[in-house]
């Protein structure tokens, strides 16, 4: 291959993703110096992880409903919906938590293809659909039980939330960390061999080994935080909360999905120009529809999540929480109008806005205060956002 | 394979279009339209904005269902339900918006709706990073950012990852929608330069277009729509420009011209 040592690679850092870690770094560290070294703490760093997690998760598939030109208001409400049901059925049906979530499941595939199929059969913009869905699925949340607060008691489901059992132990944690260190390492050698196999231009060493060592630093340092904390009456440290190892599972499925299936090339294609993604053949409507399916996959998994975390469905479960999770993916660089978006900034997104609050609720700032504050960040994000396309010339 | 009579029945035709409809809502976009096609020739289509010529031939390319009539492929009576089924049987479509999907990549955009899949059915990136490198060297020496998104390359270079679609997936028949519309002197020679390779291997094309030069310049024949119908179609060498402005405008066909005999319709 003569032509390939001129190619233009692709840049070898997102920068748009490293500016969003470092402000990440800069919230926690000035968090850190206000709170008197609180905020760094393991059990805070502890607490923040687990309280991300359902908003984390429901974010990844959102940024995907959103690069493909569409928008989700009712997740907050569908999560409730289901999340109450899965409780309900549980405590009040007698049913395991096994078979009450595999019925929420199925409600909440059937919520979210109803609603697929209204927006990618009929045409109806989603809005306009899942407005209505925030309202109704909200009512639902409240016919299932009558109001009423549904305890769950199973102990492996309520390690699903994290909480006292709800971490996997020291052992576990250094284990799954140093399998991930792995992972991380042999990606980017297999992708050295793939670009060295065609003759693509290689990155400079320091710079591939910086893009290893990076994360991996994060990983060790984010375990062995987790590994320092534990419960005041409990012998043994707390270790990864299982939501942040599911929430972290779901990520990485995720971007598998967009980096390496049809399907998640199809979501952006879609999202880029959707009268060429009809023109080429891809079957668009079929997409939606699995999108959303998807959707509703991830729906059920927060609630579960959620309804274990607070050990109780209620109907208020996930009141408000569309605004989060569509923040959060908007913080993390998804355009609202499509086409652009990624996991990984989602998964940022999240951390900062739930740094951003919980570092508020520490230095003890009123509610009204922290929601003016918390409304403010998302705007800066969106002007960051057309800044910043303006400036790298991509006008989508 | 049968062979269609007609002046050129020792040729079998590649495309047979039979009294063609489509209506949107009353109006007749397309309306009773037969059109042939030959393997090696270019077919321009000429008319107004709103004649109907990207109308059938995005039916004939699986982008819009017909309401009545048949299309004929090598002889054979097909169903074009999708674009799917187009690309099935070698119909390429280069569109006049190119259909790229901006936020991707040129290689992204060659395999769109066709990617190249490893064995355990996950995209095959290398191949495909290959595969599009050779095509597009072959349009364009200068075309090596393969991988930025499509809309911070040039005109040329857009145009240049539309038409590899047809060239890497090896059209036999080709629809072009004002293929040099948005060019430069220099692309649209290339354009020109790819149109007489591909005649010359064969491939049928039919090449909607506005510029009377290009249409004289690469095409063996041309028909020429209004208000959905065909006025008429002639061999290009047969016509003055004037009278193909004249059928365009007027309607008009010219008086004592040899009409193209199309093959008797069943």
């Amino acid at each position: 291959m003569v032509t390939a040592a001129a190619s233009h690679k692709p840049p070898a850092i997102d920068w748009r993703l490293a500016l969003m870690a470092g402000v990440l770094v800069v919230i926690a560290l000035v968090f850190n110096v206000l709170s008197g070294g609180i905020f760094l703490s393991p059990e805070n760093l502890y607490n923040i992880a687990q309280q991300t997690a359902v908003v984390g998760i429901i974010s990844t598939v959102v940024v995907l409903v959103i690069v493909a030109r569409h928008i989700d208001l009712s997740v907050g409400s569908v999560m409730g919906f289901v999340g109450v049901l899965i409780a309900t059925l549980q405590y009040s049906a007698g049913w395991s938590w096994i078979e009450a979530s595999l019925a929420g499941l199925a409600v909440a595939l059937a919520v979210s293809v109803y609603q697929g199929a209204l927006t990618a059969v009929l045409g109806v913009p989603s809005f306009v659909v899942t407005l209505g869905g925030l309202m109704s699925f909200r009512g639902a949340a409240f016919l299932v039980a009558d109001g009423k607060t549904q305890p769950v008691s199973d102990p492996f489901f309520l390690s699903l939330g994290g909480g006292y059992d709800g971490a996997v132990g020291v052992g576990a944690t250094w284990a799954i960390a140093a399998v991930a260190c792995l992972a991380l390492v042999a990606l980017r050698l297999t992708k050295r061999q793939s670009q060295k196999r065609y003759g693509a231009a290689l990155n400079p060493l320091w710079l591939d080994s910086a893009l290893v060592l990076v994360p991996v630093a994060l990983v060790l340092a984010f375990a062995a935080s987790m590994n320092a904390y534990s419960i005041p009456n409990k012998d043994a440290p707390q270790g990864v909360p299982i939501p942040v190892l599911i929430w972290a599972t779901v990520a990485l499925l995720l971007s598998f999905i967009v980096h390496r299936t049809r399907f998640g090339r199809y979501i952006f294609a879609m999202g880029g120009n959707p009268e060429a993604a009809a023109l080429v053949g891809i079957p668009v409507r079929r997409v939606t529809l699995m999108l959303f399916a998807l959707l509703g996959l991830l729906i059920t998994i927060a609630a579960m999540v959620s309804v274990a975390r607070l050990n109780a469905g209620t109907n208020s479960l996930g009141t408000g929480m569309e605004l989060y999770v569509i923040a959060a993916a908007v913080i993390g660089g998804t355009a609202l109008a499509g086409g652009s978006g990624s996991i990984l900034g989602s998964v940022l997104g999240a951390l900062i806005m739930q740094s951003i609050d919980s570092g508020m609720l520490l230095l003890d700032v009123s509610i009204g205060l922290r929601y003016v504050i918390i409304g403010q960040v998302l705007i800066a994000a969106v002007v960051f956002d057309v800044l910043y396309r303006r400036l790298t010339g991509d006008t989508v | 394979m049968n062979a269609s009579d007609g002046a050129l029945a020792a040729k079998p035709c590649l495309v047979e279009l039979r009294h063609i409809k489509k209506a949107f809502g009353g109006v007749h976009a397309v309306d009773d339209v037969s059109l042939t096609l030959y393997p090696g020739e270019v077919v321009a289509l000429l008319g107004h904005n709103g004649a109907g010529k990207s109308t059938l031939m995005k039916m004939l390319a699986g982008a819009y269902p017909i309401d009545s009539g048949d299309i004929l492929i090598s002889g054979q009576k097909v169903q074009v339900r999708s674009p799917q089924d187009a690309q099935r049987l070698g119909i390429e479509s280069i569109y006049q918006t190119l259909a790229l999907a901006d936020n991707l990549d040129a290689v992204s955009n060659l395999f769109l709706g066709r990617e190249l899949l490893t064995r355990w059915r996950t995209l095959d990136d290398a191949r495909m990073d290959a595969d599009a490198r050779k095509v597009f060297l072959r349009l364009n020496k200068n075309f090596t950012n393969v991988h930025i998104p499509v809309r911070r390359l040039s005109g040329g270079q857009r145009q240049v990852v539309a038409i590899s679609r047809a060239i890497y997936f090896n059209a036999k028949i080709l629809i072009m929608d004002e293929p040099t519309a948005a060019l430069g002197p220099e692309e649209t020679a290339m354009v020109a330069n790819l149109v007489r390779q591909l005649k010359a291997e064969g491939v049928g094309i039919f090449l909607i277009s506005h510029d009377l030069h290009d249409v004289f310049a690469l095409s063996d024949r041309l028909a020429v729509m209004k208000n959905g119908r065909i006025v008429g179609s002639y061999a290009t060498a047969d016509v003055t420009e004037d009278e193909v402005l004249a059928m365009i405008i007027g309607g008009k066909k010219p008086l004592d011209k040899p009409e193209f005999s199309r093959p008797a319709a069943s």
